[in-house]
């Protein structure tokens, strides 16, 4: 039974895209999705782990050959696009990546036997749990949102069934990455990936769409010529592709040091790590459950995955030194840039190539402490940001902008996705929500490096400071006449719900998840420090407590207290906001000349000269590229 | 009348915090006004504070005419303040129009536009009558306490 | 179990007193030095009463709720730290009184509030940063973020900490709304500003922040305090001297620009720590 689910998890979603593709009809689309949304979800609940040692291994005949045979397929795929569109970076990697594999799969790889094809560990649980469960509700979430898409684009024929193909195509996709044991699967997968990226974000056709899609096709290209490049290393150092018999092998093996960096590094593409954050931040101008599926909560995963998994296998080396420095810094670096930023979309895009940066850290830190830390983060932000790019997505079609200058007051105007907007934030930077209780995690961990120390609390003082000003720009309160009211499909309503919830509760789990991660991983590393996971409700380091119980408790309370003061306030009186008594009847214009209204025009300090992307994003790619380098001398060292 | 009561009445008296509006006055009743806050007289020994900000105020001293075109941010200002709360006019300007009374662009008095409850007379009127006009008002929070209950 | 409800409750009580006091003898110090006799030290406490018995009023019910949180969270730091947790939690936990305080002044449509929420963020970020680099400080001087495991060293962390302690000495003018730093809000009425991030908070709301900034300062003198906390009478007497420091710096300095504090304020102090933390780990 439990055998079984991995394939279920890989082949339906598969079969539903096909499936959508075909079918044309709007209901039975939206019936399809919902099943395959819910038949995930149920199932990823019902995985367990670990399974046994040769879970998979009677189907390995049928998948192996199809899986050779889709990779030839999808480079085969963009090589035909970098052509069709000239872009002759991608018509040289893809051809390169052509070659390599063909002769990798034809003469290197020997017919590997006895290996599982599946591996399912606490690691792979959480992140399956995320693509079906958040991504699940996002493709829900995506079934209104395309339809009010279409209606101000005027198109011939809906292009929903392709989009809805891919989306349900990538889930499929994300669940192989993760479930596989395999290497050369993982390289399969993490190329679908690539193309379902590709053309989620092509997929409104207009010249800026196609152009960053492209930009996204090369770097994530490159991105799989360095994996495969890493693979061969690494085949030729043990001469497996089982990815859990890698690990172990290439411990302590100074010679594999070489490719793990290549595999870092393929990582780092994937997951947007400056300096290649152009792809994601260009991948904004997709559809928004484009963004939230690929862009926050999963694809972006694939990349910290990797370096995740692979982590025991460079713990507490010179490429493990380097990755925590250029993960810090990306976490410091993109918190500044998203400071200068007005397009909400965009800070959102920033915030989640600093938050996977800060996860790259915990995989350089490498203590078991470190990892589970990074898994935990992987878990929340993938909650809390999916949720915040629906929320904008959804503020997006009523006020038809991504500037956050125009969303000032949308609480005020979307009291439901406003309010839950401003919740997810909080989510972010207030405890005991779970992202802080991640953050502190590696607060904890990394305060024996001073550096980065210092980067990670510039960084995370930055991301307070750009989140509460956009919790604020939709709290005050604008324009409170002439919109239309929020009335959203039940299908827009129930994702937000279910995400916030989640964003809000998930935080307690995170004690008893964190104890779980901590017995698998200890095994894992050489080297830690000594610690205990702690009683129940209790967040334990090996030099610090979080007593997370108590602090929910207390902050319930408080929370209560607050709302009965609110409820209190409403009785009374209203005011009207200071304006030197020059008030209008509106609230917030003041007597100007001639007795008219004028409205007092306050904005945000973006201080575009301190943190503007026009200025830094050269300074901090040069950094990031030296420190990326640092990293490969690094491996080389030995 | 319990013990919180006699606190919160006690509180009142000393912790008035002012708001300070020149409704167009000649400057001089102003000046005399601030003279208060020096440390000649130095009110901040009673616990008076001018706080510039009608949400903070406690009592509203209002100096000068009040004419046309200040009668809306007077009336602003006066609803702005939360209850409980006292106007003081000053000044000879402040209690009827003064001089400028019979102008076409003059409402007259503060008590034309908002309640007033002490008046300070004088062309400008003294620092010394302006504490002793505070001091008035001050009682005038137990008067209206007493009459509200808690002044809600 | 019932040593620590007891704890929970005393130490918000006496912080307050404690704050309110402190509160009093700055004012009357003030008062001295600009040759004026000053209000008794009663007076802060007097003020809040009278603010808690004034009327509500609110623009946005945000007003209301985050005065309550403000001081929750502000309290619940206060009790970590007398349970001698783990200090980065308690900064954590006091982050979110900062937070709450702007998410209100943002929710009303006034021009003074709203700018003064900017500079408020600026203040923040430059007393966050400050004080999570003296906790990462007592990591590496004691091998843990417990505030218990100080009393074990055998010499005053300032010795160890110097450039630090500087450092903190400005994130406290700061924190305590004093000049050069008054640039969100100001303790003393009538600044360009009106009063601020607290220009739109009504009687019992004002109250409230009143009270969460006292115990805001209480914690932070709590904080100077571990800059010697090998002697008692020492743990008494820094955090004193570096209260008059402030107020005497507020007496005879300007207000800055935020530009001035953040750019050489912030940024010397900034430099100052990750100096003093560099030598600490060789």
């Amino acid at each position: 039974m439990s055998e079984a689910i991995p394939v279920v998890l890989l082949i339906v979603p598969f079969l539903a895209a096909l499936a959508c593709f075909v079918i044309r009809s709007s209901a039975c689309r939206s019936f399809i999705v919902i099943a395959t949304a819910a038949g995930l979800a149920v199932s990823s609940l019902l995985l367990q782990g670990p399974l046994a040692p040769d879970a998979g291994l009677r189907w390995a005949g049928i998948i192996d050959p199809v899986i050779t045979g889709g990779d030839f397929l999808l480079l085969a795929i963009m090589f035909f696009l970098g052509c069709r569109y000239r872009n002759f970076l991608i018509i040289m990697l893809t051809a390169s990546q052509l070659g390599l594999f063909a002769w990798l799969e034809f003469f290197v790889f020997a017919e590997d036997q006895g290996h599982a094809l599946f591996a399912v560990d606490i690691l792979s649980l959480v992140l399956v749990r995320v693509v079906c469960l958040v991504g699940g509700l996002i493709c829900l979430h995506a079934i209104p949102y395309m339809q009010a898409h279409e209606q101000h684009q005027n198109l011939a024929r809906s292009r929903q069934p392709q989009f809805f193909a891919v989306l349900l195509l990538f889930l499929g996709a994300m669940n192989g990455l993760v479930l596989t044991n395999n290497l050369a699967h993982f390289y399969f997968f993490f190329e679908l990936t690539t193309l379902c990226s590709f053309l989620l974000i092509a997929h409104d056709r207009t010249e800026e769409a196609v152009g960053n899609a492209l930009t996204a096709l090369w770097m994530n290209g490159l991105g799989g010529l360095l994996l495969l490049l890493a693979i061969w290393g690494l085949y030729s150092q043990s001469a497996q592709l089982d990815m859990g018999g890698l690990v172990a092998a290439t411990a302590g093996n100074p010679a594999a040091l070489l490719p793990l960096a290549l595999l870092v590094l393929a990582a780092c593409t994937k997951s947007a790590q400056l300096p290649w954050q152009k792809w994601l931040l260009g991948a904004m101008v997709a559809p928004t459950p484009t963004s939230a599926l690929l862009h926050s909560s999963t694809m972006v995963k694939a990349g910290v995955y990797l370096a995740l998994r692979f982590a025991p296998a460079f713990a507490h080396t010179l490429l493990a030194q380097g990755l925590m420095l250029a993960g810090g810094f990306t976490f410091f670096a993109a918190a500044a840039l998203a400071i200068g930023q007005r397009n909400a979309k965009k800070v959102l895009a920033y915030s989640t190539i600093s938050n996977l940066g800060l996860i790259f850290a915990c995989a350089g830190i490498g203590t078991p402490g470190a990892v589970a830390a990074g898994i935990l983060l992987i878990l929340f932000h993938a909650v809390s940001k999916g949720l915040l790019f629906l929320c904008v997505g959804t503020a997006e079609q009523q006020v038809h902008s991504r500037d956050i200058e125009v969303m000032r007051g949308l609480c005020a105007q979307m009291p439901f996705t406003g309010m839950i907007a401003v919740l997810g934030m909080l989510t972010i930077i207030v405890p005991p929500f779970g992202m802080l209780l991640g953050k502190w995690l590696v607060f904890e961990a990394g305060a024996d490096h001073v550096v980065f120390y210092l980067m990670l609390v510039l960084g995370s003082s930055f991301t307070l400071l750009y989140w509460v000003r956009l919790a604020g720009t939709l709290l005050a309160s604008g324009q409170t006449t002439g919109f239309k009211p929020e009335i959203k499909p039940f299908l827009t309503r129930f994702p937000l719900a279910a995400l916030g919830c989640g964003a809000v509760m998930l935080g307690l789990a995170a004690p008893i998840l964190y104890g779980r991660l901590l017995v698998p991983l200890t095994s894992l590393f050489p080297v830690g420090r000594a610690f205990s996971a702690g009683q129940a409700g209790m967040l334990t380091t090996a030099v610090g407590s979080f007593p997370l119980i108590v602090v929910f408790a207390v902050a319930a309370l408080i929370g209560l207290l607050a709302l009965s003061g609110v409820s209190k306030a409403m009785v009374g009186r209203k005011g009207t906001a200071y304006m030197s008594g020059a008030n209008t009847r509106l609230p917030d214009h003041f007597v100007g000349p001639l007795n008219r209204p004028v409205r007092a025009v306050v904005e945000n300090a973006y201080l575009v000269p301190l943190f503007g992307e026009e200025r830094w994003t050269l300074w901090v790619n040069l950094a990031a590229t030296g420190l990326l380098f640092l990293m490969l001398g690094g491996a080389l060292w030995k | 009348m319990g013990l919180i009561d006699k606190l919160i009445s006690t509180a009142r008296r000393r912790s008035p915090w002012l708001l300070h509006f020149d409704c167009g006055s000649c400057n001089g009743c102003d000046i005399e006004t601030l003279a208060c806050l020096t440390p000649v007289y130095d009110v901040e020994r009673f616990g008076v504070v001018n706080v510039g900000n009608p949400k903070h105020a406690d009592i509203l001293l209002v100096t000068g005419t009040v004419n046309l075109r200040n009668r809306e941010v007077l009336t602003v200002l006066f609803e702005q303040m939360p209850e409980p709360k006292v106007v003081v006019a000053i000044g000879a300007c402040g209690l009827s129009g003064g001089i400028f009374r019979e102008a076409p662009n003059v409402v007259g008095g503060v008590d034309k536009v908002i309640p007033v409850d002490v008046y300070v007379p004088g062309c400008p009127a003294r620092p010394e009558a302006i504490i002793d006009g505070v001091v008035l008002a001050l009682e005038k929070f137990r008067e209206k306490s007493k009459g509200k209950g808690e002044g809600k | 179990m019932m040593q620590t409800a007891a704890l929970a409750l005393a130490v918000p009580c006496a912080a307050i007193l404690l704050g309110g006091l402190l509160s009093g003898i700055d004012r009357r110090l003030t008062a001295r030095l600009q040759s004026r006799q000053g209000p008794p030290l009663s007076q802060p406490f007097l003020d809040v009463i009278k603010l808690m018995a004034k009327e509500r009023m609110v623009t946005n019910p945000w007003q209301a709720f985050s005065p309550v949180a403000s001081l929750g969270a502000a309290a619940f730091a206060l009790v970590f730290f007398a349970l001698q947790g783990d200090l980065l939690v308690i900064l954590f936990v006091h982050m979110v009184g900062g937070v709450f305080l702007v998410l209100g002044a943002m929710a009303s449509p006034s021009p003074y509030s709203q700018t003064a929420s900017q500079r408020e963020l600026w203040q923040m970020l430059s007393c966050e940063t400050l004080l999570f680099l003296i906790a990462g400080a007592l990591y590496l001087t004691t091998g843990s973020f417990r505030l218990s495991e100080l009393s074990a060293l055998p010499e005053p962390l300032l010795y160890r900490l110097p450039l630090l302690f500087a450092a903190f000495f400005f994130a406290l003018t700061v924190k305590m709304r004093k000049s050069p730093f008054d640039l969100a809000g100001c303790h003393h009425a009538h600044q360009e500003l009106v009063r601020g991030v607290f220009t739109e908070y009504v009687g019992p709301y004002l109250g409230l922040l009143e009270i969460a900034h006292w115990l805001d300062i209480v914690l932070y003198l709590a904080i100077c305090s571990l800059f010697w906390a090998t002697s008692t009478p020492a743990m008494i007497l820094l955090p004193l001297a570096a209260f008059l420091a402030v107020i005497m710096l507020d007496n005879v300095a300007a207000r800055l620009t935020w530009r001035w504090m953040l750019g050489w304020g912030w940024g010397a102090a900034f430099v100052l720590s990750a100096l003093n933390l560099s030598w600490l780990k060789g």
